[in-house]
């Protein structure tokens, strides 16, 4: 049985985010002019003519952004329990997490040295 | 029944929904970015399901983990491969299309053996929301303090062992054969992205 209380205003808002995109190309297709033109094959790239084909092969340094956010978002889900059960720990989990943090500092300094967070 | 048992059930048949058909394209179709598309889709209706079961920050770590960077990074993957080389034929399609099926039923058989036979009932009441997110805190840091700090260590690992992996200039040569290693990937980081896509792609505007 769902309980969890504050969850209406949550599936009100997730019913009008689905309807966003869905009233944007029903009103598009109603009003705007019908052209015949060769562009209107183009891709949509914020209005400007796209260059090149979609599939091209992607700089490798976001490969290597990606990663080192995967790191530090899982992370951050280890700490967020501790930051809500913080008043009712006290003192030894503050330095259990100090230590958890400074281990991962030093994967950080390891991509800083790396040259893993460098976008030249 | 009660107008949020209806509620209920209405999430749990559309988030199965999505789930289950997302998953069939996620395995079915032939573009391999669509089906990592996708899979953000399957991810969240996970997450939506875990909602569903009152576990909030279950939910919650799954969009931040799986949707937010997972799926990201399985994107970038995806885009490093340049799709435009022709894929080789594999022999031994059939073989290998029986093979792999067997696998996933006899996973699924497993699966449904645990399911038939675990009893699921909760002992005592659940906490719940935030008062579960504080227990899964006391609990870490008291009786799994351990495993919670070989987390990082292991989070420190795979950041090193990911970085040694994509840039392979820390090894100049190949260890096994001695010849000099692949150094491709690095000479394109190099070049700036655009000068890498092909010229524009002019006959849609010729056609007019």
């Amino acid at each position: 049985m769902f309980v969890l209380p504050g969850y209406d205003a949550f599936l009100g808002f997730l019913l009008i985010a689905a309807a966003v995109p869905v009233l944007a190309l029903v009103t598009n297709k109603l009003v705007a002019p019908r052209s015949r033109d060769g562009e209107r094959r183009l891709t949509y790239e914020s209005g400007m003519e796209p260059i090149g084909g979609a599939w091209i092969q992607f700089n490798i340094r976001y490969y290597m952004f990606a990663l080192v956010f995967v790191i530090f978002d899982v992370e951050t889900v280890f700490l967020y329990p501790w930051a809500v059960a913080f008043h009712r720990l006290g003192l030894l989990a503050f330095i259990e997490a100090l230590i958890f943090i400074s281990i991962l500092v030093v994967a950080l300094a390891y991509a800083w040295r790396k040259g893993a967070l460098e976008w030249s | 029944m009660t107008i949020a048992s209806v509620t209920q059930l209405i999430c749990f048949v559309a988030l199965s929904l999505t789930l289950v058909l997302g998953a069939l394209g996620v395995v079915l179709l032939p573009n391999i970015v669509y089906s990592a598309f996708l899979l953000a889709g399957v991810f969240l209706s996970v997450a939506g399901l875990y909602l569903l079961l009152n576990a909030s920050f279950v939910a919650a770590a799954q969009v931040l983990v799986y949707v937010g960077a997972v799926n990201v990074l399985i994107l970038f993957a995806i885009m490093l491969v340049n799709k435009k080389e022709a894929m080789a034929e594999i022999p031994g399609l059939l073989l290998r299309r029986v093979l792999s099926g067997a696998v996933c039923l006899g996973l699924f058989l497993l699966l449904l053996r645990v399911d038939l036979t675990t009893p699921w009932a909760v002992p005592g009441p659940t906490p719940l929301g935030e008062d579960a997110t504080t227990l899964i805190g006391i609990h870490l840091f008291s009786d799994y303090l351990l495993p919670f700090e070989l987390a990082s260590v292991l989070l420190l690992m795979a950041m090193i062992g990911a970085i040694v992996l994509a840039r392979r200039d820390v090894y100049s040569s190949d260890v096994i054969t001695g010849e000099a290693a692949d150094q491709g990937l690095i000479e394109k980081e190099r070049t700036p992205l655009l000068l890498e896509s092909p010229p524009r792609d002019t006959t849609l505007l010729e056609k007019v």
